[in-house]
């Protein structure tokens, strides 16, 4: 478990890292919090040449309020963006997906930008952002680019990342009248889900839903956007009824994941039970607004 | 007194300062390190090795492979009887012409890093003929499956037929009967193996760090295997992150360290990797078992009717085949069962080598035994514990003679009162007490088990305690210690006898430089054996100190006294003499005690020392323990979440009740593993699926449940001076089958859960879930 020989480079800006992955080209790698490069590592089922370590970059860590948005930078720690006020107060989506994600030990390593750009179909932080319909700022040689989450992942550990680009931040609109709801399964708590479910959800005076959203994450090489459940709920009252009936129209066919210890029927039998839960929490909470 | 106090752990001071020393915080001049080329293969032919470009690699000191091991060498020994001879499935240390599982070792590369040597790793070039892989038991021992050895890939059959199984099942007013597996997992202490080895070639002496466990045995196994002197070997046992049965037992790097320590004449040390750990360590558990039960209409159990295949793995290591053996000696547990039949196959399949892993054979016994007498309650509608009741053992048909044996010893149960521990512990839980069936949509359910766990196996154990002229005790103990906390316990029952405070002595062990023989440390044995050992070398010590004194000052033994460290004469204030005086007394080169040489030597010049071994009892003690539990199921998930955690034991007496409530706290945490997260799962190819700790899942500290132990001291051990009994096991033996239990008491299931470990899925499936959504 010892790694293949590389060289390593720690830039402290963001130029020289592009720089490096520049000259270096398709031989480099870049390393954010390490907790999923560093066992490939040394399990020697990663070997680039070079690393271009990111963690020196401070300009890329942060969460700044910009107008509507929240610009988070890809090197924010899990554990910093777990414990922001404005996280908490702006995107509680983000939070829930967060408390998920691993231990306190991995989180105080892991970066959000590093959990996105890896492209795990069954972590946390890609589905949040997909959830959110958030925006990747790519930066690159030739500038920078922002492409929405739906087309930044492209597949199990793939994403649209080119050759030479890092994830500068990802950039997330903030909605205060909505409800959020995350719940995901897992075998043991911190690991990756078998099935994770986020929902987001508005509500009008009436307490008709006007906007949902829904996310399932875990059984697929992308996390599942479930439109048909949403356009099932906007115009009506949520109740758990509704919602049961709803969370039928998620697409089952969609979901590709089969293997021993967790089957593809398991995964079809909790992922409406999860999504329903999120449903109905993240209605609960709209509620909540409202009063 | 010091006994039965509840002394803070005397290892827990450098432990927690960061202070222990374990292998690799050793070093030696000149030192090299070592790396294990590995079959990626579970079944292949070795056509060809090249190791041109590895060696060419800079740093690489040497490499070697099965050509390389001398002439003749003999395979690992299985250090245990077995049943009938499992000789022609014994391991080499290195693979010759054949690998048999993911993990077997092909080749040592020796280099100046550990990083090099992977590097090195690379180069090396093999042509494998890939063979099929058998990793189904019951298809290894079909006609036409693949062997694996030359002797075929079922190495044993064997069982017990004790009274009238057929006329009691034949008679019985109900029958249970379903199948029952324990998937195949394993210990994983916290720090891995290790070995330092290092040769003195000009005076033939080898020095080992890193053994632990029984490092006697395994002084003396490769003192064989090297053709050595077992005195030129020495084996240093240092601090140790866990055993658990599995680390401390004789593997192939066990030889393989020290051989090419002695080849390149300089220090060699390995220590294995994580994912090493996972293909290299003795496996375990991997049984299935089908069980019948009869009861007549009283609700007495008539009957146990027991098929039982075992995994092994693809060698037959140090260990034997004493998991299945003593799983099935053990089978009947507590109850006055004498219809008992067992018909018992080992099956070697292309993987890793078995041993024992804590509660070896039992953890898989009692979870079939108490799963099939839950559904027997079931189908007679009666309580579940009231069944159990009913039968067990009672205490005046004490010591208890199974019938069974393992490991060529029969199976007795010493002492208890069963039904006493049983009541109480039934009281203490509230197990009557009526409880809310639902929670916020999850189903709450309660589990029972009753088991009888034996502890204190083995031939013998041996300490010499040395007193010297300052008071300070020294013990050298022949055993072992993995993180037990066996130099607390040991120095208490030393501290009890000679009256010295715990400050002033100190533990050694696991070192074969310090005392002539060992036993070692496995079967909850140190409390028994070592302590035992320990209590009489302090009573020798004691006799010794007050002959000396006697002699000395001219007063009566039976006069003097041994109090506070000193030698009292009646009640006088001052004391004759210390424990240090005596020492200085019976120095070799005291004037005081020297005579002239023509007056011969007198016998009591070899200073205040001494050696006692104490033999060890057959049966050992065994444990009587019930177990209990609350567990909550989402009925639409599987998801579970244990409430609480009770065991309830009778240790006969409690040495230190801090170390007997971790003990049983941390078993119980290790048997949860074992049951929700814990396996070693193998493809068809035979590799092995789950080989880091992101698939094999071990509990954290979310998952850890409240646990509460109730210790008795009701029934001291009749087999030992000190009357203790061993608890290293209690803690994990009985939570499969508590668990499960539970499980199917909270969804009302009669069918499933019968198969670790219970993941949500097959929680699911006892219900039926395969048809909603």
């Amino acid at each position: 478990m010892k790694p293949a020989p590389f060289d390593y480079f720690a830039p402290t800006t963001l130029e020289e890292a592009l720089g490096l992955l520049k000259q270096y080209g398709s031989d480099a790698r870049v390393i954010a919090g390490g907790q999923s490069l560093v066992p490939m590592l040394a399990l020697r089922l990663a070997r680039p040449e070079v690393i271009v370590d990111l963690n020196r970059v401070a300009a890329l860590a942060g969460i700044a309020e910009d107008g509507e948005s929240l610009r988070i930078g890809a090197m924010t720690r899990q554990a910093r963006a777990l414990a922001s006020p404005l996280v908490h107060e702006k995107l509680p989506l983000l939070r829930h997906g967060l408390e998920n994600v691993g231990h306190p030990p991995t989180r105080a390593r892991g970066t959000l930008g590093g959990s996105i750009a890896h492209a795990d179909p069954a972590a946390e932080t890609p589905m949040v952002m997909l959830a959110y319909r958030a925006t990747m700022v790519l930066a690159g040689g030739a500038g920078e680019r922002a492409v929405p989450a739906d087309e930044f992942t492209l597949g199990t550990f793939d994403t649209c990342i080119a050759e030479g680009e890092i994830l500068k931040e990802i950039v997330v609109e903030v909605r205060p009248d909505e409800g959020t709801g995350f719940f995901e399964l897992s075998r043991r708590r911190g690991d990756f889900a078998m099935a994770s479910a986020a929902a987001r959800m508005r509500l009008d005076a009436a307490g008709t839903c006007i906007e949902a959203h829904l996310m399932i994450g875990a059984v697929a090489p992308v996390p599942l956007r479930c439109d048909a459940v949403a356009e099932a709920l906007v115009g009506a009252i949520p109740t758990e009824v509704r919602i049961r009936e709803a969370v039928r129209l998620i697409d089952l066919d969609a979901f590709e994941f089969d293997n021993p210890e967790i089957s593809l029927a398991y995964r079809r039998h909790i992922a409406p039970v999860l999504a329903r839960r999120a449903l109905m929490q993240a209605a609960s909470r709209a509620g909540d607004l409202r009063q | 007194m010091t006994i039965g106090k509840p002394v803070v752990r005397v290892e827990d001071e450098r432990f927690l300062r960061g202070e222990g020393r374990f292998t690799a915080d050793y070093t030696l001049p000149f030192m090299v390190e070592a790396h294990i080329f590995r079959s990626p293969y579970g079944h292949a032919r070795i056509a060809a090795i090249n190791l041109d470009a590895a060696l060419a690699l800079k740093g690489v000191h040497a490499i070697v492979t099965g050509a390389d091991l001398p002439e003749g060498l003999a395979p690992i020994q299985c250090r245990i009887p077995t049943h009938g001879d499992l000789s022609p499935y014994l391991q080499y240390p290195l693979a010759r012409d054949k690998v048999r599982y993911v993990g077997e070792p092909i080749a040592v590369i020796v280099a100046d890093t550990r990083a090099v040597a992977e590097d090195a790793a690379e180069l090396i070039e093999i042509d494998f003929d890939p063979l099929p892989a058998v990793t189904d038991p019951a298809r290894a021992i079909e006609p036409g499956a693949e062997p694996i050895h030359e002797s075929g890939n079922l190495a044993g059959r064997w069982g017990f037929d004790l009274g009238d199984v057929p006329g009691a099942l034949s008679e019985a007013a109900f029958i249970a009967s379903d199948s029952f597996s324990i998937q195949r997992h394993s210990a994983m202490p916290m720090e891995t193996r290790g070995l330092l080895a290092s040769y003195d070639a000009g005076r033939n002496l080898l020095d080992i760090y890193g053994p632990t466990k029984v490092v006697h045995t395994n002084r003396n196994m490769l003192a064989a295997m090297l053709g050595m002197g077992e005195a030129e070997i020495r084996m240093i046992e240092p601090d140790v992150g866990g055993s658990f049965g599995a680390r401390g037992e004789f593997y192939p790097e066990d030889y393989l360290i020290p051989f090419v320590a002695m080849r390149v004449r300089r220090p060699v040390r390995w220590i294995e990797d994580r994912v090493e750990h996972f293909a290299a360590i003795n496996h375990s558990r991997d049984c299935a078992f089908h069980v019948t039960v009869a009861a007549n209409r009283d609700g007495i159990i008539t009957a146990f009717d027991v098929k039982l295949v075992t995994d092994m793995g693809s060698y037959i290591r140090t260990h034997g085949d004493v998991v299945p053996s003593h799983a099935a000696a053990s089978f009947p547990g507590p109850y006055r069962v004498r219809n008992y039949r067992i018909d018992a196959m080992t099956v070697m399949t292309n993987k890793t080598p078995t041993g024992t892993y804590r509660a070896p054979g039992m953890f898989e016994a009692n979870f079939a035994r108490e799963r099939a007498i839950d559904r027997l309650a079931d189908k007679m509608g009666i309580d579940r514990a009231e069944l159990r009741r009913r039968n067990l053992i009672q205490p005046e048909e004490m010591p208890w003679y199974v019938g069974t044996e393992s490991v060529k010893r029969p199976t007795i149960f010493d002492s208890g009162n069963f039904p006493l521990i049983m009541d109480r512990a039934l009281k203490a839980y509230g197990w009557d007490a009526p409880f809310e069936r639902e929670v916020n949509g999850w189903k709450r359910g309660r589990g029972l088990c009753a088991l009888v766990e034996p502890s204190g196996l083995g031939p013998f154990e041996g300490v010499r305690i040395e007193v010297d002229q300052h008071g300070k005790v020294q013990i050298f103990s022949g055993s072992s210690n993995q993180g037990q906390g066996h130099e607390t316990i040991l120095a208490q029952i030393a501290s009890e006898v000679l009256t010295v405070p715990m400050e002033k002595i100190r533990v050694r062990h696991g070192d074969t430089g310090i005392i002539t023989f060992g036993g070692g440390t496995y079967a909850s044995r140190t409390a028994i054996m070592g302590g035992n050992a320990v209590h009489s070398a302090s009573v020798g010590v004691r006799q010794k100190a007050l002959d000396a004194a006697s002699r000395k000052f001219g007063i009566a033994v039976e006069d003097l006294d041994l109090r506070e460290g000193a030698i009292w004469h009646g009640h006088r204030n001052e004391p004759v003499v210390t424990l240090g005086g005596i020492a200085r007394m019976l120095m070799p080169g005291n004037q005081e005690i020297l005579v002239s040489p023509s007056a011969g030597n007198i016998p009591d010049n070899d200073g205040l020392v001494v050696t006692s071994y104490v033999r060890g009892v057959t049966a050992g003690a065994a444990v009587f323990a019930v177990h209990m539990a609350d567990v909550l199921v989402d009925p639409e998930t599987g998801e579970t979440k244990v409430e609480r955690y009770f065991v309830a034991c009778d240790v006969g007496r409690q040495l230190n009740p801090l170390i007997v409530e971790g003990q049983i706290v941390g078993g119980v945490v290790q048997g949860l593993g074992g049951t929700f997260l814990e396996e070693l799962a193998y493809n068809e190819d035979g590799q092995l699926t789950t080989g880091t700790f992101a698939d094999y899942l071990m509990p954290n500290v979310y998952d850890v449940p409240p646990i509460t132990a109730l210790v008795f001291e009701e029934s001291p051990a009749l087999t030992n001076v000190l009357g203790v009994k061993g608890v290293g096991e209690v803690g994990p033996s009985g939570v499969g089958a508590t668990i499960g239990n539970a499980i199917a008491n909270a969804l009302a299931t009669d069918t499933g859960l019968n198969k670790l470990p219970l993941t949500p899925e097959r929680i699911l499936q006892s219900t039926g879930f395969g048809g909603l959504q």
